[in-house]
């Protein structure tokens, strides 16, 4: 089986959920005694394109054009389409960005196949790759397969897969091939204009890779800064559970629960939260759940991967000071 | 200007789920609209509003959709269509898309609008795939939508607090962000006027268009949890030190 | 804030789609279909009558054990049989006495536990059916629209006024804002279940009251699916005994649905003397009996829900009408508590409700002159046969079980006169003791897995409400609750209310404050009820907030 990866580039830089997804392949190349390849596609990449090649990849693919410098879907999936069609892999692997969302199943589409998208992992079920994905915001898991002939269309899940375990090439190099595509500029019916950055009003939790939560056990208003600092040092966002936010502690945005948001993050890191149902099934999708709170019997153990019995005023600050050490490290 | 939504109805965000197979067991539970299909529902009613013209509300599913096809027509859509298809649960994104896209072809339409993803099989998929099946340009994750002259201007979300503007043709198809707006209640008067809106009613079989599936869902099920919890004890500078570890090279978050 | 308020008009106006609202509805729109037909002026329409309900769905907001009488149904639509959801009918009805680790089954189950001929149902499912009809007869019913106040014109009830929609948590409008309607008509029908918020208003504004002050019970209730082969569908068996104790009256109840799925409940008489005493933790520990130990174990909670319910009977029955408007169901306390049926009574009141409005209609005068009517055919029915020989059961249990059991067997051999008739009643909020400096109960906890405590139940009602509205329990003086109330009472707030909404909360070693978790309310309206300062009102929160009752 012959598996093509598309990376991603985000503003003249990797979008690092790209290695993850070459590990993935990679697993699966071992897995099916197959070859991984990867793509990079833009105006001129051939740096980015020799830098692959240093990994472990049977061969990688620079697509350029002039009219693929802005990512737009039209150009992308024009582009694509031609690439699978001279290349014909047989799994085409994206990670599943905002980007890849907007094109690629629609590329997927044009060649009358279907894309699995959102995959938080994958198992070999003798020879057949069954790719599970989550369904019911996270309630249930679905082991989902693909029916008919190749080409196939999957994503992953940032975070599904660990880019630091990206092999490097066993002999130096892996050859780098152009794919001439044709693009003209009558294909690309929307235009990108500029980019920027807003102090978003709306939170968005769901997107959240890393989430930091404070129930009651936080006490008063005048504690939060204590795991601001915490979730400031981690690089995640803070979240609450309702009486939190009913208090109006924190905006009613930040509430992650039955009547609040369904996340299910990299890591969720519950800090005095008790893990009253209302609240679990909000976050039980998480792939790791920490929880530190003084009661030993809180349900919130339950479903935690790391529980600390300890008092969430002495761990906060500690636990803040060593993810600082960690970082200068 | 005419808009379609695309409206799917979910089973109810509480519902206790049993799994039956690769679907949920429908007896005793609720049903309600997908709720960010209702931001783009808003969202149409807006620039109705604004533009003048039609919302249609599009739904493909079994008999039970029509409760909700009948709220979407309370809170103003004018009219409806409703695919009557009883096996719709254990269609694939693109066998949906291509059912909607037929419908949707039959009519007039400047704009297509759909939600992100559904609460349920949360494929994310059906904006997009109704864009290239269509043949029409399209972008996600729409945050705002201005019109003028037959031309859009879309502020689209990025990942990490980013933005983009963008400009955008008209017939296109959009997927709507969700929490733009608030979305409005159904009117007494609404209510009223929805029984006489009209919901046409077709079969999916009837809209002749191939059902092979690119995708199979074996089956759902809840996940377990593989690992016991593992507790860590200590002084809390020990405790710290020990779950920054776990986090780098155990759980690989950090 | 004055908002302007757009208004509609409609013929009939009925609060409420339960089984007594719809039952009006229904009946009143084949009255209607049949006068029509026949060519009689003035032609009517079935799309003048309105109903409100405030659930998300009809059915949501219903919950009861159920066994229902099919009399009142039968006279409905005749041919229920084939269309109503009946679920099963009752096959065997037993009366068990449990004591801690035993239960004792009578050899003869007593005439009020008697069964035969009735059907175990999901009212829920039953209503849902019902709405059904009612909407394909023409009828308008509005989901998720509640009653907020009534409209009054000289004197009489003129219509309803919803609830404001899109008012945040500080009572200020959001971009959705949607001011409630003004709805007038010529006839409202008051049909909220038991203790209506709109029917409190009138009965206070208009003096219905009637000898007796209502009593109330709450009702506590789990749906189950067994393992196969440990229930017959059709068994119905009430408890005595265990755990509720001789001085405070209430039983349990094991009902077997069809597919292994179970009701189970407990209720309890809301006029016991301990402000600290916990229903749900009532509840819950008599799941631990053996016997339902036996029948739970490896089994799955499906939902949970509370409601309380009318006892009072016929001395506690507010006049039921006033010009303009009609009082109906459990509204109008119309439930025989010895026999715990409710169903085909309410049924039965919206039936002969819509009778004496169809006739308001046709001669134009909605006022009390012929309203009147109303009561005199609840007087010719069966609804006063059945009610008026438990017109005294309940008042008998105020002071306890064996008190109760020897009035109401002389009742029972008096066409229900007994030794004392009337038998006046106090109102249950004015039976409680004081604490006297008693310390806090510890609060039930649960296993997780067979019993539960509170929140995990309440999140298996399903109830959700919008976040950001005005808190729709209103107290009054939240000071009596740090200071007199804590002192005299404890705050029973924290105990009988089964959905954990009420908290009493000391911040920073300051005096505890009332917290209120209105979202987790599943309007069973006991607050309203039970508080002994009567300071709490119940008002209808936005609409389709609430439980989601769905196969209770």
């Amino acid at each position: 089986m012959k598996i093509l990866v598309a990376t991603e580039l985000r503003q003249g830089k990797w979008n690092n959920a790209s290695f993850e997804t070459i590990v993935a392949a990679q697993q699966i190349a071992k897995d099916t005694s197959s070859s991984a390849s990867a793509l990079v596609i833009g105006k001129s990449v051939s740096a980015f394109a020799d830098e692959l090649a240093t990994k472990n990849v049977a061969e990688v693919l620079r697509v350029e054009h002039d009219l693929l410098e802005a990512y737009t879907p039209d150009g992308y999936c024009v582009a694509l389409k031609q690439v699978v069609e001279s290349a014909k892999p047989d799994l085409v692997l994206f990670p599943h960005t905002y980007q890849v969302r907007d094109f690629a199943p629609k590329l997927a589409a044009m060649l009358g196949k279907g894309m699995i998208g959102d995959c938080i992992g994958f198992r070999n079920e003798s020879g057949k790759i069954v790719f599970v994905r989550q369904m019911f915001q996270g309630k249930t898991a679905a082991d989902v397969t693909f029916t008919g002939a190749a080409p196939w269309f999957a994503s992953f899940q940032s975070g599904a897969f660990r880019a630091d375990l990206l092999a490097a090439h066993p002999s130096g190099k892996a050859p780098v091939n152009s794919v001439a595509v044709s693009l003209s500029a009558e294909q690309i019916r929307t235009k990108p204009l500029e980019l920027f950055k807003e102090a978003k009003s709306a939170v968005d939790l769901t997107q959240a890779p890393l989430i930091v939560a404070i129930g009651r056990g936080i006490k008063a208003p005048e504690n939060i800064p204590q795991a601001e600092a915490l979730a400031k040092s981690l690089g995640a966002e803070i979240a609450a559970s309702r009486p939190i936010c009913d208090e109006g502690w924190l905006p009613m945005e930040r509430q992650i629960g039955s009547s609040g948001q369904t996340v299910a993050p990299k890591l969720y890191l519950a800090l005095g939260i008790s893990g009253a149902i209302q609240h679990v099934v909000g976050m039980k999708g998480a792939r790791t759940i920490v929880a530190i709170n003084k009661d030993s019997n809180a349900p919130i153990f339950e479903i935690a991967d790391y529980g600390v019995v300890g008092d969430i005023f002495e761990v906060m600050p500690a636990l803040t000071e060593a993810l600082e050490k960690a970082k200068s490290a | 200007m005419n808009i379609i939504v695309c409206i799917k109805q979910v089973p109810a965000k509480d519902a206790p789920l049993a799994i039956a197979g690769n679907w949920i067991r429908e007896s005793d539970i609720g049903f309600e609209m997908n709720e960010p299909d209702s931001y783009a529902l808003e969202e149409a009613l807006r620039l109705k509003e604004k533009h003048g013209g039609e919302v249609i509300a599009l739904s493909l599913g079994p008999e039970r959709v029509k409760q909700t096809i009948k709220e979407a027509l309370a809170k103003g859509a004018d009219r409806a269509i409703h695919i009557a298809d009883d096996n719709f649960a254990q269609l694939d994104p693109l066998g949906s898309a291509k059912a909607l896209a037929a419908a949707i072809q039959r009519e007039k339409a400047d704009l297509v609008l759909t939600g992100l993803q559904s609460d349920d099989h949360g494929f994310g998929q059906t904006g997009v795939l109704l864009a290239g099946l269509l043949d029409r340009p399209h972008a996600t994750i729409i945050m705002q939508i201005e019109v003028t002259d037959g031309k859009m201007k879309l502020k689209r979300e990025l990942e990490a607090g980013w933005f983009q503007w963008m400009e955008c043709p008209l017939p296109a198809v959009l997927s709507i962000q969700s929490g733009i707006n608030k979305v409005r209640y159904a009117t007494l008067k609404g209510i009223m006027a929805a029984k006489k809106k009209e919901i046409a009613t077709i079969t999916r079989e009837s809209l002749g268009i191939s059902a092979e599936p690119t995708q199979k869902i074996e089956k759902i099920y809840v996940p377990t949890k593989t690992k016991k919890t593992e507790f860590l004890t200590g002084a809390p500078k020990e405790v710290a030190a020990k779950l920054v570890e776990k986090l780098k090279f155990e759980a690989r978050v950090i | 804030m004055t908002v302007q308020r757009e208004q509609l008009e409609a013929d009939v106006l009925i609060v409420g789609a339960g089984p007594a609202g719809l039952s009006c509805a229904l009946h009143l729109a084949n009255l209607i279909k049949k006068h029509n037909a026949a060519g009689t002026k003035p032609e009517l329409s079935a799309e003048n009558i309105y109903v409100l309900e405030k659930g998300r769905e009809i059915g949501a907001h219903q919950l009861s054990g159920a066994i229902m009488n099919p009399k009142a149904l039968d006279e409905l639509v005749p041919d229920f049989q084939k269309s109503a959801p009946l679920d099963t009918p009752v096959t065997d009805s037993a009366a068990l006495l449990f004591t801690r680790n035993s239960s004792l089954r009578f050899p003869i189950t007593p005439p009020p536990f008697q069964n035969k001929g009735n059907y175990v149902v999901s009212l829920s499912k039953i209503t849902k059916w019902l709405g059904g009809l009612v909407e394909a007869a023409g009828v308008n019913v509005f989901k998720e629209f509640g009653g907020a106040d009534l409209i009054y014109q000289n004197g009489g009830v003129a219509g309803v006024i919803t609830e404001d929609k899109g008012l945040d948590k500080n009572g200020k409008p959001k971009d959705n804002f949607t001011p409630g309607y003004e709805l007038r008509a010529k006839v409202t029908v008051l049909a909220e279940g038991t203790r209506g918020s709109l029917t409190k208003k009138l009965v206070a504004a208009k003096k219905l009251d009637n000898l007796n002050p209502q009593s109330y019970g709450i009702g506590i209730k789990e749906l189950w699916d067994v393992q196969p082969g440990r229930i017959q569908p059709g068994y119905v068996a009430h408890t005595l005994g265990w755990p509720v104790p001789a001085s405070m009256y209430g039983g349990g109840w094991i009902y077997g649905l069809s597919n292994n799925r179970v009701s189970i409940g407990l209720v309890i008489a809301l006029e016991f003397a301990n402000p600290q005493f916990d229903p749900h933790a009532a509840f819950q520990t008599w799941k631990t009996h053996p016997f339902l130990k036996r029948l739970l174990d490896g089994g799955k909670l499906v939902r949970y829900g509370a409601k309380s319910l009318p006892y009072g009977g016929w001395y506690a029955m507010p006049r039921s009408f006033v010009d303009g408007a009609l009082i109906i169901g459990d509204s109008g306390s119309f439930l025989d508590s010895q026999r715990l049926k409710g169903i085909h009574l309410a049924m039965k009141s919206g039936m002969l409700a819509a009778e004496t409005i169809f006739e308001a209609l046709k001669s134009g005068d909605t006022s009390s002159k012929i309203l009147g009517a109303f009561p005199n055919k609840i007087e010719q029915s069966y609804i006063k046969q059945e009610l008026w020989k438990v017109r005294n059961f309940h008042q008998s249990f105020q002071h306890g079980m064996l008190g109760g059991f020897f009035h109401t067997a002389i009742q029972q051999i008096t066409g229900g006169r007994g030794l004392i008739d009337p038998m006046r009643a106090h109102p249950g909020n004015e039976a409680y003791q004081k604490i006297d400096g008693r310390p806090a109960p510890e609060r039930f906890k649960g296993d997780g897995k067979f019993t539960f405590d509170r929140l995990t139940d309440v999140y298996h009602s399903g109830t959700r409400h919008e976040e950001d509205q005005p808190c729709h329990l209103r107290v009054a003086d939240t000071n009596i609750c740090s200071t007199k109330c804590a002192v005299e009472y404890g705050n029973p707030c924290q105990y009988f209310c089964p959905a954990a909404v009420y908290e009493m909360v000391s911040e920073s070693g300051g005096a505890p404050k009332l917290k209120i978790n209105a979202a987790n309310c599943v309007h069973c309206k006991t607050c309203d009820i039970a508080d002994p300062y009567q300071i709490i009102d119940w008002v209808v929160p936005e609409g389709g907030g609430g439980p989601n009752y769905e196969g209770m």
